[in-house]
């Protein structure tokens, strides 16, 4: 990443080195009167640093703007910290600490979005009693039902429900399909018409970019209107994983419609 | 669908705020007394008809949702009061055949408001074991 600022010419690297290079430049003049101008006129010849590095990490579900400005913060921090006498260009220095902000800035992110333990447990907890009362009562439970199945309020229900579905693929570095199980191996020679399934789901162009599992849940669902709980039956797979695979799918599909920005 | 309750609820044209549609309409079909399967189809086709509206970027304005319950399930009626339209909302072929399995009725105008509706009837299963009726 030693080349990031060299983008924007001068203002990035250029301009550090000469201020290394000289014991009077102006990072050690910085180091040593701490004055504020200075320390603006540093921050302002690196920010094409700063976006630049920023403009990497768009493409995540954050808009560029926010990033600019982490990144932004994260050259102040450099320029107050670096120490010239310790021989590392200053862009190396700053790349380092920019980047560490811009991944602390996701890294809390997806901390604040995260579902808290109890909900997970919960949404574990959910998971068997859609199974188990769905059988005794030959039928999809109501919220209301699971709730008094789980002794908690309706509302903590509908909470966990929410916290379990991954709606969004908040990161692009979380590819697809978790397995690229293969299908047949798991059922095709016992169901016919599920093979028959796959194979029509497959000249779906819009669902050729779906793992085989997904495409399959994606077609059965829309294309041939089973519902969430006769897929389930179908793959042997829980009610909940159906659900959170058809929520993940239709995210990404339609992610790929409409890609977000640059 | 004859109301029997209104619901309103206005939020940032954003991603980020479409999932308290989501929560609002299952709250509300719960209420109902729809089933898990129908609570989450209708969070599917409230988020799928919010981003055609939003787009995946999001918009500058809001959107507007009115939520109607009836007698015989409920009615999602929503209005984007956007700052610049830009593109304009519309369904993609595929947005259409997943709406179609997961509602009874949706409509989106996009050149109009823009303003969707989207209507699911609750389909009670067998009768409750805990409550037989007499």
């Amino acid at each position: 990443m030693s080349g990031a600022g060299t983008e924007q010419g001068a203002g990035g690297t250029g301009g550090a080195r000469t201020g290394e290079a000289r014991p009077g430049g102006e990072f050690a003049e910085f180091a040593r009167d701490r004055a504020p101008a200075q320390r603006e006129q540093l921050v302002s010849a690196h920010l094409p640093l700063a976006e630049y590095l920023a403009r990497r990490f768009a493409n995540r579900g954050e808009p560029l703007e926010d990033l600019v400005q982490v990144a932004s913060i994260g050259l102040v921090k450099a320029v107050d910290r670096f120490d010239p006498a310790r021989g590392v260009e200053f862009s190396t220095y700053a790349t380092h600490t920019i980047v560490g902000e811009l991944k602390r800035h996701f890294r809390d992110k997806a901390w604040s979005v995260k579902a808290p333990r109890r909900m997970q447990e919960l949404y574990l907890r959910l998971g068997n009693a859609v199974a188990g009362l769905g059988q005794e009562l030959g039928r999809s439970p109501t919220i209301a039902e699971l709730a008094t199945e789980l002794s908690v309020s309706e509302e903590e229900v509908l909470e966990a429900l929410e916290a379990g579905h991954a709606y969004r693929s908040a990161s692009l570095d979380a590819p697809a399909g978790e397995d690229g199980d293969a299908l047949g191996a798991q059922l095709g020679a016992e169901d016919p018409s599920l093979e028959d399934a796959e194979r029509r789901a497959t000249l779906s162009p819009l669902l050729a970019k779906l793992p085989p599992r997904e495409r399959l849940i994606v077609y059965l669902r829309f294309f041939e209107n089973l519902t969430q709980s006769e897929i389930a039956e179908r793959l042997g797979l829980s009610q909940m994983h159906v659900s959170r695979l058809l929520a993940r799918s239709v995210a990404e599909l339609r992610e790929a419609a409409e890609p977000r920005a640059r | 669908m004859r109301a029997r309750g209104e619901v309103r609820l206005v939020v940032p044209a954003k991603p980020e705020y479409i999932g308290l549609a989501r929560v609002t309409t299952a709250g509300l079909a719960s209420r109902l007394g729809f089933s898990y399967d129908e609570v989450e189809d209708l969070r599917l086709a409230i988020d799928e008809i919010c981003f055609a509206m939003t787009g995946n970027e999001g918009r500058d304005g809001t959107l507007e949702l009115r939520f109607l319950l009836g007698p015989e399930g409920i009615t999602v009626e929503g209005r984007g009061h956007f700052q610049a339209l830009g593109r304009q909302p519309e369904l993609s072929e595929l947005s259409e055949l997943m709406l179609g399995a997961l509602v009874d009725e949706h409509f989106l105008d996009g050149a109009q408001g823009p303003l969707f509706t989207l209507s699911k009837r609750h389909r009670p299963g067998p009768a409750k074991p805990q409550e037989a009726d007499k």
